[in-house]
Order: C-alpha cells, then sequence, then structure tokens
C-alpha cells in the first residue's frame, strides 16, 4: 500500500504544466510597448507572483549582482540599449555611433526590415559568447544579440521596440520563444485561404501536420483549378483533402465569382464581363465572367454543383461576389460592370446607358450616383442568387458548411461605392441562411494596426443578432501603403492582429497559407488564443476562455473534477467557459488528442469516453486508440475509421451531438 | 586460377584504392536515409552539409532542391537549381525547373528568359527525344508567360489611347512591358506614371532599374540617388541597395536635383558637401533655396544664417538667425548664439551626439594638454563627427596635425577653422593657415637670424640668412636662391701670439648662393649650394673680396617633450650638422648642439611670458682637425618668448664653460667661459 501510494504520489507529481512562462514582470516605471508585444502570444503581467521573463527597463542602483543571479538562476532577461546591468553582463557601448535604418534578422536575412524612423545608437560591443539575432543593414552593428547564462538568458536589444512594440524588431518574440519562453495557450481554431499552384510539389502529408501544429483548423482551397476535371488536379486535391482530414483540418473549396476558371474565360469570350472602357475585364489574376447572362450563370451554377459533389468537401466559401476595382469610377480602365445585359436592365430601368457615363467628358454626378445605387443593388442581388445556388447543393451534402466572404464597408464605408459592396443589405440573409459572414480586411486599411478589429466588429454587431457567426480574414500579404517595418505583417505585428482579431471575432481566417512566413508558424496558435482569465495556484489552474483552448500541460488530468480524456501529450484542449485544472493520478485509455468542432462537454470513465460538440461543419475526432464501438446520440454509428499514424480520425455529423466511444 | 584471382583481386583493389574517397558520402547517406523516412529537416541539413564538402556537384544541389521543394521552401529551391545549372549548363532538365520555380517565385522575367533559351535549341541539331520533350515543354511555357504579356500590353495601351493620363494603366504597361524585356516601353510608361504621380517614390526604383538595363547607367544612378534620400525610407534603403558602393559625386548630386528638384533632404546634402569642399557660395544658393522651399526649417535658416554671417553681412544673417533663437531647437539656437557671441542658456539635456561631441572634445583637450597626441586626434575627431560645426575642434584638430607635422590635414582643419563666425577661432585659423600654405606655395621665402653677444670675444655677431625656394610639385628636391649673411660687428682682434695677421672672429661675408635642398625626412635635410661670397670689409686681407663659395652637408634637428609653445614640462632637442665648406680648405665640420632641461607654463600676464631652462652640451669637430674647429662646451641656459610676439622670436641666454680638444696651434687658452645673450627670428613668406 505504502509503494501504491508512493507511485501515485510520483505520478501526480509528473502530471502538471510544462515549464511554461504565464506572467511577465518590467522593471522600471514605464512598461513601455512590452504588454502589447507579450500578451500577442497569451503572457500577461504578473501581480506580485512568480515570474520567470522579466523585462528591465530601468535598473535600479546597486541591483545588477541581483539580477544577474536571477539570470543564472533561470530567468529569462530582456534588456534595452545601454544599463549598469547590460554593462556588466558585457554589451557595452563603444565609441562609434550607427545611423540605423534598416536591420538584417539572421532568422529572415533575405526580409526587409526597415525602420520608419531612423535612430542613431552607439555601437556595442558584445561579451564572446553572445549570438548576434539581428545587426545594422550596412554597418554590421548588432541590434539584437542572444547571452545565456547560467541556465537563464539575456535578450538584448539595442533600443526599444518602438511605441506599438514591432517597429524595430519584428522577431523579439521569436527570439524569446528560442532562449526558452514557452507561450502558455493555444487554440486550434484559425481558418486559411490555400492556392494549390503555390504547394504543387510539396509533400502534403508534412504541410498538414504543419498547418495543424499552426493553429489551423480549415483550408479554404481555390476551387477555380479543379473547376474542369483533369486526372493530375483531380488526384492532387484528392490527396490534398485526404491529408487534411487524417490531420483534423477540414476542406472548405473557395470559389471567387465571377472568375470561374482560366478555361472558362477562353472557351467562353462571349461571356466575358468587360470593363468602363470596353475591354475584356481580366484585372490581375481574376478574369470576370458575365453573370447576369443567363445562359453563363447557368453555366457557371452547373460547374459549381459538379465540383462541390466531385470531392470531399468540408463546406463552401462563396468570396467577393461584387465587383471592380478598389479606384471605383475613377479608372474608367478598372470599372465593372459594363457588360451588354447590365447596360440593357439598367437602361431599361433609368433610360440612359451606364457607357455614358465613362464616355461623357462632364457626366452627371446623379447618373453616377444612379448607376453606383444600382451596381450595389445588383451585387446583393447575385449573392443571394448564389447563396440559394450553394443552398442547394447542400440539401444532397447535408453536413456543408458555407461561408461569404465580404469585404468590410462599415469601417472603410467607401467600399460600396467603389467595388459595390454593401454588408447592411447582405447580413439579413443570416436570418434566413444558414452561414458564417467573413469580413474581409479592406486593402485599404491594412496599413492601420490591430486595434481596427474590435472597431469592425462593433460595427457589425449592431447588424445582425448572429454575431457568433461574424468571422474575420487578415490579409498577410506585402501591403500596398508604405508600411513599416515589414511590408508584410510578421512576427510581433502578426502576432498582435491574430491575438487582437482573435479577442474581437468568434473565428479568424488568414489570407493566406502561403505568405505565412515559416518563421511565424511556431506562435501563430499561440497567438490565436484567447483567454479571459488564467490563474495559478500551486498545480491547480483556473482557465476561463470564450472559445476554448488548449493550455501547455503534460500528463493525465482532472478538469472541473472529471477525468479528462482531450488531450495529446503536450496540449490539454478545454472547452469554454471556466475551467479548473488538476493533475490526475491515472490516465483514461481511450484519449482524443485532437479534436477540431467545438467541444461541450467530455468525461472518461471506465464505460469508456463521453463528450458532447457543435460543429457547423463536419467535426473531426483524432482518437490514440481504435474504439469497439461508436454511438452518436445513442444511435451506433458503423463507420470505419482511417488511420492517421498511430492514430484513428472519427467523422462525425455537422451540428450538436453527443458522442460515446467505448474502448 | 589463383593467379587470375589474385590478378582480378589486385586489379579491383587497385581501382579502388585509385579512386578518391568522396568527401559528401557520409553526409549524403544521412541525408538519403532522412528523405526516406520523411524527415526533410534533417535531410536538408545533411545536404547543406555535403553540400560544403562537395561545392560543385550538381547532382547534390538538385537532390537538395528537390527536398526544399517537399518543404515549400521554393525560393530555396530555385536557388540550387541555379547553381545547379551554373555547374552544368548542358543540362536542360535543370534549367527547366529553374525557370518553372522563377516563374512560381515571381522571378517572371528570368523564367521567360530561360524558356526563351530552351526553345531556341531547337534550332540546332537534337540528341534523343528527351531533348526535343524539353523544348516542347519550355515552348509551351514561353508561350503561356509571353501571350498574356503581349496581350496584357496590347490591352493597356487601348486603354491609354482612351484615358492617356490613366495611371495605373500606365504602371500596368509598363510592369508587363519591363516582363516581357520591352525595356524602353516600360522605360517610357514608368516615367510617365512617375511624372503623373511623383508621390509614387517606388516607380523611381522602377525606372532606374529599367534604365540601367537600357544601359542609361548615368540616368540611373541620378534617379536612384534621388529615391535614396529623403521621402520613404523602404524606398530609400532599396535605392540605396541598387546604387553603386561609393558616395556619390557633387554632379551626380546636381543630375539627381535636376530629376526631384523638391527633394529637401538631397538638397540640403548637397549643400553641406558644397559646404564640406569649401565652395561657400554654392551652398549658400542651395541653402537659400532650401530656405524658400521651407521657411520654417531651422537648421537651414541657422547654417544659412552662418554663411551669411561669415561673409560679413551681419544684418542679412539676423534675421535667420533671429528665428533659430526663436525656435523650438535649443541645441541649434546655442549654436547662433555662438555665432552672435550671446550667452548661451542652460538646457536640461543635452542630445546624444552633442553630449558625445562634448564628452569627446574635452577628452581632446586633456589629452593635447598632456602631450598624447594620437589620443587627443581620435578624440578631437570623434567630437568633430558628432559636431560638424564646432570650429573650436576644427582649429584643435588643425594644431595637432601640426605638431603630428601632417601640414596638408593641418591646413584642411585651419582653412574650415578660420570659417568661424567666432573671431578669436578665425583669426587664430587663419593666420596658421597662412604660415603653413606657404610651404605649398610654389615659391617659399624663409628668413632667419641670429645675432648674439659674446662675453669671451666682446662682439656681436650675426649670422642669417634669406632663401627663396622653389616648390617642385611632391619632388622630394627643392631648388633655391640664397644670401647668407656671416659676420661680427668687432672685425679683428689683431695679430695673436700664434699668427702676425689679424685673427678674424667670422666669414664678415655676404654668400650669394644657388642651391638645393631635400625635404625633411624625420628632421633630417641634405642641402648643397654654390655661389659666390663677398666681403664686407674692404681691409680684410686674409682673403679675396669675392671668392667662391661651395658648402653643402647634412643636418637634422628633433625634439622630445615638452618644447617651446606648448605645456610645461620635461623636454630634449638637438641639433646636429654635418657641412663642407670650400672657404676652409674643404673642410668637413661636424656640429651637434644639444640642450635638455623644463618648459615652463606660458603666464597669464607679463605678455605671455614662457621661458626654459635648460642645460647646453655642444660639440665640434671637423675633418682636418684645425683647433678652432674642435671643441666642447657646456652650462646652463635660459630661453624665453612672449606670446604677444611673434611665435618664432626668441631670446635666450647661455653661460658655457668650453674646452678645445685640439690645441695644436691654438693662440688661446684651452679652457674658456661664454656667456652669450642672443635673439632668434625667422619667419616664412
Amino acid at each position: 500500500l505504502a509503494f501504491a501510494a508512493l507511485g501515485i504520489a510520483a505520478s501526480v507529481q509528473a502530471a502538471s504544466l510544462q515549464r511554461t512562462s504565464f506572467n511577465y514582470y518590467i522593471a522600471g516605471d514605464d512598461p513601455g510597448p512590452w504588454p502589447q508585444v507579450l500578451s500577442a502570444i497569451g503572457l500577461t503581467r504578473a501581480v506580485g507572483g512568480p515570474a520567470n521573463l522579466i523585462v528591465i527597463r530601468q535598473v535600479a542602483p546597486g541591483s545588477v549582482a541581483q539580477w544577474i543571479q536571477r539570470i543564472e538562476q533561470g530567468s529569462i532577461v530582456v534588456l534595452e540599449g545601454h544599463s549598469d546591468l547590460a554593462a556588466a553582463l558585457g554589451f557595452k557601448p563603444g565609441t562609434k555611433r550607427v545611423v540605423v535604418h534598416s536591420i538584417v534578422d539572421q532568422r529572415a536575412p533575405k526580409l526587409s526590415i526597415v525602420w520608419e524612423t531612423p535612430l542613431e545608437i552607439p555601437v556595442f560591443d558584445l561579451p564572446k559568447d553572445a549570438s548576434v539575432l539581428a545587426a545594422e543593414r550596412w554597418e554590421n552593428a548588432p541590434v539584437m544579440a542572444a547571452l545565456r547564462r547560467g541556465s537563464g538568458a539575456v535578450l538584448w536589444i539595442a533600443a526599444p521596440p518602438g511605441k506599438e512594440g514591432y517597429e524595430r524588431f519584428p522577431y523579439l518574440l521569436q527570439a524569446l520563444f528560442d532562449l526558452g519562453v514557452k507561450p502558455p495557450f493555444r487554440s486550434q481554431r484559425l481558418w486559411a485561404f490555400f492556392d494549390g499552384a503555390y504547394r504543387s510539389r510539396v509533400d502534403l502529408d508534412y504541410f498538414a501536420e504543419r498547418w495543424r501544429k499552426a493553429g489551423i483548423s480549415a483550408l479554404h482551397v481555390a476551387g477555380w483549378h479543379y473547376y474542369e476535371s483533369t486526372p493530375e488536379s483531380d488526384a492532387y486535391l484528392q490527396r490534398l483533402i485526404e491529408a487534411c482530414h487524417r490531420n483534423a483540418i477540414l476542406v472548405y473549396v473557395w470559389l471567387e465569382l465571377p472568375h470561374v476558371s482560366e478555361k472558362f474565360w477562353d472557351d467562353h469570350p462571349e461571356w466575358r464581363e468587360k470593363t468602363a472602357i470596353l475591354q475584356d475585364a481580366q484585372l490581375d489574376w481574376r478574369k470576370l465572367m458575365n453573370l447576369s447572362n443567363p445562359e453563363c450563370a447557368a453555366a457557371v451554377s452547373a460547374g459549381v454543383k459538379q465540383l462541390v459533389s466531385r470531392f470531399d468537401w468540408d463546406g463552401v466559401n462563396l468570396a467577393e461576389l461584387y465587383f471592380e476595382s478598389l479606384e471605383g469610377a475613377a479608372n474608367p480602365a478598372r470599372f465593372t460592370p459594363m457588360n451588354q445585359d447590365v447596360r440593357d436592365e439598367f437602361h431599361g430601368l433609368n433610360g440612359f446607358d451606364p457607357i455614358e457615363l465613362f464616355q461623357s467628358p462632364n457626366p452627371a454626378p446623379a447618373h453616377l450616383r444612379t448607376f453606383l445605387d444600382y451596381r450595389a443593388d445588383l451585387a446583393r442581388r447575385q449573392q443571394e442568387k448564389w447563396i440559394g445556388e450553394i443552398e442547394s447543393v447542400r440539401a444532397g451534402k447535408p453536413d456543408l458548411d458555407f461561408v461569404l466572404t465580404h469585404v468590410d464597408d462599415r469601417f472603410d464605408t467607401r467600399m460600396r461605392d467603389l467595388i459595390g459592396a454593401d454588408a447592411s443589405r447582405v447580413l439579413p440573409l443570416l436570418d434566413q441562411h444558414d452561414f458564417t459572414f467573413l469580413i474581409e480586411d479592406p486593402a485599404t486599411i491594412w496599413n492601420l494596426g490591430p486595434e481596427r478589429y474590435p472597431q469592425i466588429a462593433a460595427r457589425y454587431q449592431p447588424l445582425t443578432q448572429h454575431t457568433d457567426h461574424l468571422a474575420i480574414d487578415i490579409n498577410i500579404v506585402e501591403r500596398y501603403q508604405d508600411v513599416y517595418p515589414t511590408k508584410q505583417q510578421t512576427g510581433t505585428e502578426l502576432f498582435q492582429l491574430v491575438h487582437v482579431a482573435a479577442q474581437a471575432f468568434p473565428r479568424v481566417t488568414l489570407y493566406f497559407e502561403n505568405s505565412i512566413l515559416t518563421a511565424d508558424l511556431p506562435l501563430l496558435a499561440c497567438a490565436a488564443a484567447t483567454v479571459d482569465k488564467a490563474e495559478q495556484n500551486g498545480s491547480r489552474l483556473i482557465v476561463d476562455s470564450r472559445h476554448g483552448v488548449g493550455v501547455s500541460w503534460q500528463g493525465p488530468a482532472f478538469v472541473n473534477g472529471h477525468l479528462w480524456p482531450v488531450r495529446n501529450d503536450a496540449t490539454l484542449w478545454l472547452p469554454a467557459g471556466t475551467n479548473i485544472i488538476e493533475p490526475a493520478p491515472k490516465d483514461s485509455g481511450l484519449r482524443i488528442v485532437d479534436f477540431n468542432g467545438e467541444l461541450g462537454s467530455a468525461n472518461a470513465s471506465s464505460q469508456g469516453l463521453q463528450f458532447s460538440y457543435q460543429s457547423n461543419a463536419r467535426a473531426l475526432a483524432v482518437l490514440n486508440a481504435r474504439p469497439s464501438k461508436i454511438e452518436v446520440d445513442g444511435t451506433l454509428d458503423g463507420e470505419k475509421l482511417p488511420e492517421s499514424g498511430a492514430s484513428f480520425v472519427l467523422s462525425l455529423p455537422r451540428g450538436q451531438h453527443v458522442v460515446l466511444l467505448t474502448p | 586460377m589463383v593467379l587470375r584471382n589474385t590478378f582480378l583481386f589486385a586489379l579491383s583493389l587497385s581501382s579502388v584504392l585509385a579512386q578518391p574517397p568522396d568527401p559528401a558520402y557520409q553526409p549524403l547517406e544521412h541525408a538519403y536515409r532522412a528523405l526516406r523516412d520523411k524527415s526533410y529537416d534533417l535531410a536538408i541539413a545533411s545536404f547543406d552539409q555535403a553540400i560544403g564538402l562537395s561545392p560543385n556537384r550538381a547532382s547534390i544541389r538538385n537532390d537538395l532542391a528537390y527536398t526544399l521543394l517537399k518543404v515549400g521552401e521554393n525560393e530555396a529551391a530555385r536557388d540550387q537549381f541555379a547553381e545547379a545549372m551554373r555547374l552544368d549548363p548542358a543540362d536542360v532538365h535543370v534549367a527547366l525547373e529553374y525557370a518553372f520555380l522563377c516563374y512560381e517565385t515571381r522571378q517572371q522575367v528570368q523564367a521567360r528568359r530561360i524558356f526563351d533559351r530552351i526553345r531556341k535549341t531547337g534550332e540546332e541539331p537534337l540528341r534523343d527525344t528527351a531533348e526535343q520533350a524539353f523544348q516542347n515543354t519550355a515552348e509551351q511555357a514561353f508561350q503561356n508567360i509571353d501571350q498574356p504579356l503581349a496581350a496584357g500590353i496590347a490591352r493597356w495601351l487601348k486603354a491609354l489611347d482612351v484615358s492617356p493620363d490613366n495611371f495605373s494603366a500606365h504602371q500596368e504597361l509598363a510592369t508587363l512591358a519591363e516582363q516581357r524585356d520591352q525595356l524602353e516601353l516600360a522605360a517610357e510608361h514608368y516615367e510617365r506614371a512617375w511624372k503623373l504621380k511623383p508621390g509614387e517614390r517606388s516607380l523611381m526604383l522602377d525606372l532606374g532599374r529599367v534604365w540601367s538595363m537600357l544601359g542609361r547607367s548615368e540616368d540611373a544612378i541620378y534617379i536612384l540617388l534621388a529615391a535614396s534620400r529623403g521621402g520613404q525610407p523602404r524606398v530609400a534603403e532599396r535605392a540605396r541597395e541598387l546604387l553603386p558602393d561609393r558616395y556619390p559625386y557633387p554632379y551626380e548630386f546636381q543630375k539627381s536635383l535636376e530629376i526631384d528638384p523638391n527633394n529637401f533632404e538631397l538638397r540640403r546634402e548637397y549643400a553641406y558637401l558644397l559646404l564640406a569642399m569649401g565652395k561657400q557660395g554654392e551652398a549658400e544658393r542651395q541653402f537659400e533655396t532650401l530656405h524658400q522651399a521651407d521657411p520654417n526649417d531651422l537648421l537651414t535658416s541657422a547654417q544659412l544664417g552662418f554663411l551669411i554671417l561669415n561673409r560679413q553681412d551681419p544684418a542679412g544673417a539676423q534675421p535667420l538667425l533671429d528665428q533659430v533663437l526663436n525656435g523650438a531647437d535649443e541645441e541649434l539656437a546655442d549654436r547662433a548664439r555662438v555665432a552672435l557671441k550671446l550667452p548661451q542658456t542652460l538646457r536640461n539635456r543635452l542630445g546624444s551626439a552633442q553630449q558625445t561631441s562634448q564628452e569627446a572634445k574635452s577628452l581632446g583637450e586633456r589629452s593635447m594638454q598632456a602631450g598624447y597626441l594620437k589620443d587627443a586626434l581620435k578624440y578631437l575627431t570623434i567630437a568633430q563627427e558628432n559636431d560638424p560645426v564646432d570650429f573650436s575642434v576644427m582649429l584643435k584638430l588643425g594644431w595637432v596635425y601640426n605638431i603630428l607635422h601632417d601640414d596638408h590635414d593641418s591646413m584642411k582643419w585651419f582653412k574650415l577653422a578660420s570659417q568661424s563666425p567666432d573671431s578669436s577661432i578665425s583669426d587664430e585659423a587663419k593666420k596658421a593657415y597662412h604660415n603653413l600654405a606657404a610651404q605649398f606655395a610654389l615659391f617659399r621665402t624663409t628668413v632667419w637670424i641670429y645675432p648674439f653677444f659674446s662675453t669671451r670675444w666682446h662682439d656681436v655677431f650675426g649670422y642669417g640668412q634669406v632663401k627663396t625656394e622653389l616648390r617642385l610639385g611632391r619632388l622630394p628636391i627643392r631648388p633655391y636662391l640664397s644670401m647668407r649673411l656671416d659676420g661680427d660687428v668687432k672685425g679683428n682682434i689683431g695679430p695673436t701670439a700664434g699668427s702676425l695677421n689679424p685673427q678674424y672672429l667670422s666669414e664678415s661675408s655676404f654668400i650669394f648662393a644657388v642651391g638645393a635642398a631635400t625635404l625633411p625626412w624625420r628632421g633630417i635635410t641634405g642641402w648643397f649650394e654654390a655661389g659666390e661670397s663677398v666681403n664686407y670689409l674692404p681691409n680684410r686681407t686674409d682673403e679675396g673680396a669675392m671668392i667662391p663659395d661651395y658648402r653643402g652637408g647634412i643636418s637634422g634637428a628633433k625634439g622630445f617633450g615638452h618644447l617651446m609653445n606648448s605645456s610645461k614640462g620635461f623636454y630634449f632637442e638637438t641639433n646636429d650638422d654635418m657641412v663642407f665648406v670650400s672657404r676652409f680648405q674643404d673642410d668637413l665640420l661636424f656640429y651637434s648642439q644639444n640642450r635638455g632641461g623644463y618648459t615652463f607654463a606660458p603666464t597669464e600676464g607679463f605678455g605671455g611670458f614662457q621661458s626654459q631652462l635648460y642645460w647646453n652640451v655642444n660639440a665640434t669637430g671637423d675633418r682636418l682637425r684645425q683647433y678652432w674647429a674642435n671643441y666642447g662646451e657646456t652650462g646652463p641656459g635660459l630661453r624665453f618668448r612672449f606670446s604677444d610676439l611673434p611665435k618664432s622670436l626668441l631670446f635666450s641666454v647661455n653661460f658655457l664653460r668650453g674646452a678645445y680638444f685640439v690645441n695644436l696651434d691654438n693662440p688661446r687658452r684651452p679652457n674658456f667661459f661664454d656667456l652669450r645673450i642672443g635673439l632668434w627670428y625667422a619667419f616664412t613668406r
């Protein structure tokens, strides 16, 4: 008995939080941008409690020896510029000075990192065993370096990180991660757009695993490449879908109507959209078709239905169904629609041909207003029509989810006139149809900071009661604006965007999978996690989250007093709400190691594993062992479980269900 | 049979031994094993290691590239294929892979060129069907790129027919034209787009890039130089990447300003460049333009004010400097106060550059005072870099270089310091500059005189020389014309016991000569002159009224420690000469005069009196062993000057005890005392 008790105690000791960094401490009166920086990956400011990550902005006189002792005992310390402590550690300013305009970070040496405001700094001498992580571009003066001392480490930066925290050193958080700062929470709820043209030769299994680790729960796959069936493209897409499903990632078909496909454009010159200079509307990569033409619309409808039925899709994303361009009527060469069907209809309604607006030297402003209103209404009519088309497809595929991607026109109110987008006319459709309204961050505001997302959310909430169906799309691309320090969001800026967006919206989507830089992948899932409260009391942890979250955890655990069966070797997956986590003495045999639905409850007992969930598409559960019996809502499910490595993938129906798995 | 097997074994063994071991074998083994296990990161690391060991094997790079493709690192894979193609240009398959990846990684221009090259190899005889297949692929790929480009160009040209000032049409057209290698068309429309929206400075990069490809290198530099200054920092950095790795020439600034006349930063940098080149007038015009463009820019107002003040137009400068004084920039205002000789204000904190300058200046001055000239130079240089308009630092740099015998640099700093609005600085700098400038003039005249009274002879002796030398560029020899004076007041001391003829105490002559001297090397100079000695004593009988005079020799002078005109402290100096004089029976004389002692600090009053107390040790000898030319003397001495008087006017009092080393024919005692009171004065014009 004594030996048994000892064994239990030992396993309780072993089952615990990983060596995570929940709290940080800032030494100095002014915290600067550090709370924004560190909270982007879920770290919270210590209020009197322990912290092993310390930002030392001011070194109190006589405290140098104590700080060095703390570092040697395991603390990770951040130092800015010159201080007594920095000097004691070997970071000493030399007499030479350099004006820093741009830097090179070893993590991404080809990435252009330019400081909007150049800064003159001394050229520092570094301790011999320090690793230079970033240097001034032209003189190679070190600006960020890491130093390990004892069991702790120092991250030194030559200057404060800037007002927002990302203006100077994009990869601060990655550097801290490498030095041992382990963020406490993860989310696996991100969506990402995917274009197979950029991933034609990759190992899809390798990538599916990578995407899942980065927190992606669904890919929205560019459907136009597969609109026409070819053996090669069909086989590729089939492999992609299978690889994703094995890793609990859903796959949606992403449609960009009125772009249909390259071949459709080539085959049907008679149905091509026209610009206001009456050229075929080939604008950038999109080749726009005239969906106002009944024959064209019928052909596209048949093609879309065939595309959806040919593959094992989990959902449909009908995206950006309105007109061109962001320059609006000011640029006739990019202005659509101006096809004959639209012109005839408008002429019939209003008595003049809209092309006259672009051929007359002084068009009447009222006439342009009339046409722009007509155009916005036409966009809404087309959206309604195509929502109906997708709904008709869903009738035959009940697990299919549906997403409507629509550019924001509430925050940037010019969108209605520029491209015909009018969310206020589309959002009421949520009362009749079950879909997610994915708000696209318009290109015109890509240069603004993360605080725009709560503002965007606030503008949509009054427009619909279905706020749980709102989602936000963050465009991670090279922005056309004059932005700093990087043209495309990466590092701290990206994490702040994702984190703030995840707090403001139930779902965050990234455009697009291929543009996310490799350096950002390890912390993306941490940035996407949102937790309202996290309290650590000895081995007990209380976590309150709105959408469920993964907690860094090793070994078995009780959640709210029940043995919790939803965890893998590193993470414990929690449902939304307040959860109390404690180490458990023994594990359940059958476990859900990954799940992409919204977990309601879960419990492991000798009878088996029972859990409830809700999902807008089918739900995928990855199990660590094959159950002998599967019951969904009390009914036996005879589905054969496909294997995924050492795991088994269980496909579950859309909606709200209770599942019992017998070992 | 045994013999045959033995032979075969030996053969195979020798063949194995003849193979050089594959240095990359082991990492390649690891790489392929990792690849089989789908451990791509490990495979990539092992391939990298193998490439390090066998950098010229294209096959390893190909395998690495394919592995990189598996993990989606397309740009890295492209670069490996590029290297493989370089190593094996005949491998068409690799070239195709490279081209496809160029296309996928947004290097369409390169992709199109490679496909074009491969498809055109079809004009040569084909080796096999595989090659034919490659060509067909290349042809198809080329058309897939080229046809949309051609169609796009036609479409946007048509759009411009309808709307000639459509910015985006020009930009789209230029981009497509560049991708299709229609560079003239691209340049035309990038330029038109930029003219329509000059604020779109990234178009300057496009234009510079295309001009460069068109061979318009200079135009490219001008526009890239403009893009690299001011405007958007990102564009500026990218422009800097494209510019040559050197500082631009002044004419390039001029041309850039013609292209981008409103570029404030570019013009300001050019104006400062002109200032550094000493072209105050042109600089002032540039600052005037800047001031008109932005009358509120305090730095411009200050600089323009200083320049106007410097050309003695205080009324013109006053409004500008008043603006600076009333402005928010305290540092700038203080500089204006210095220029206007107003008291400075107290400030809470100095800016970093200014602070560094002050610290470095202080260290420089202390180093200078302590005689640590290299340290002084280092600190003063830092001070000047951090505060380029501190004229007192410039003046000190001039003196340090002067003491270090680097007169070229010394002059440069004196000249800059002479532009100081503070007259005490500018006067001193001007004076120093002119003193140094003389040595760089074509003709340089040096005058020195050394009259002294000797108690031993109760006579006043006078030595002196007027010498005009001709500077011949960098030639180490300088020819000169010279007139020497070698005389005394008394003339002779009458017959002595050893001689019935009167004894002359000097040469009593003016010596007119033509000579040449070497440039000093570590204080040593060689010289030789030929001339005529003219006796000014009509009754002198021991030599003719005019006699030929040839003389020459080597002379050296060196000082150590705290010399006159510097700070207090110990010092030592030596003057050593070896002189051939024809009139003394072609004698060769040796002189060594040495003084060591203490230099006192100049006094605050009393005309800036500064003195040296020292001990003399002198020795003279000659080749012919004549008694008058072989003696030694030693004793204390005092030398002094007044800073209110010319710098090179020195007074000396020496009390010497001497002894002749050769007394054969010496009509006097072998020992003597002598008190010599003299002055030394020299100047150069």
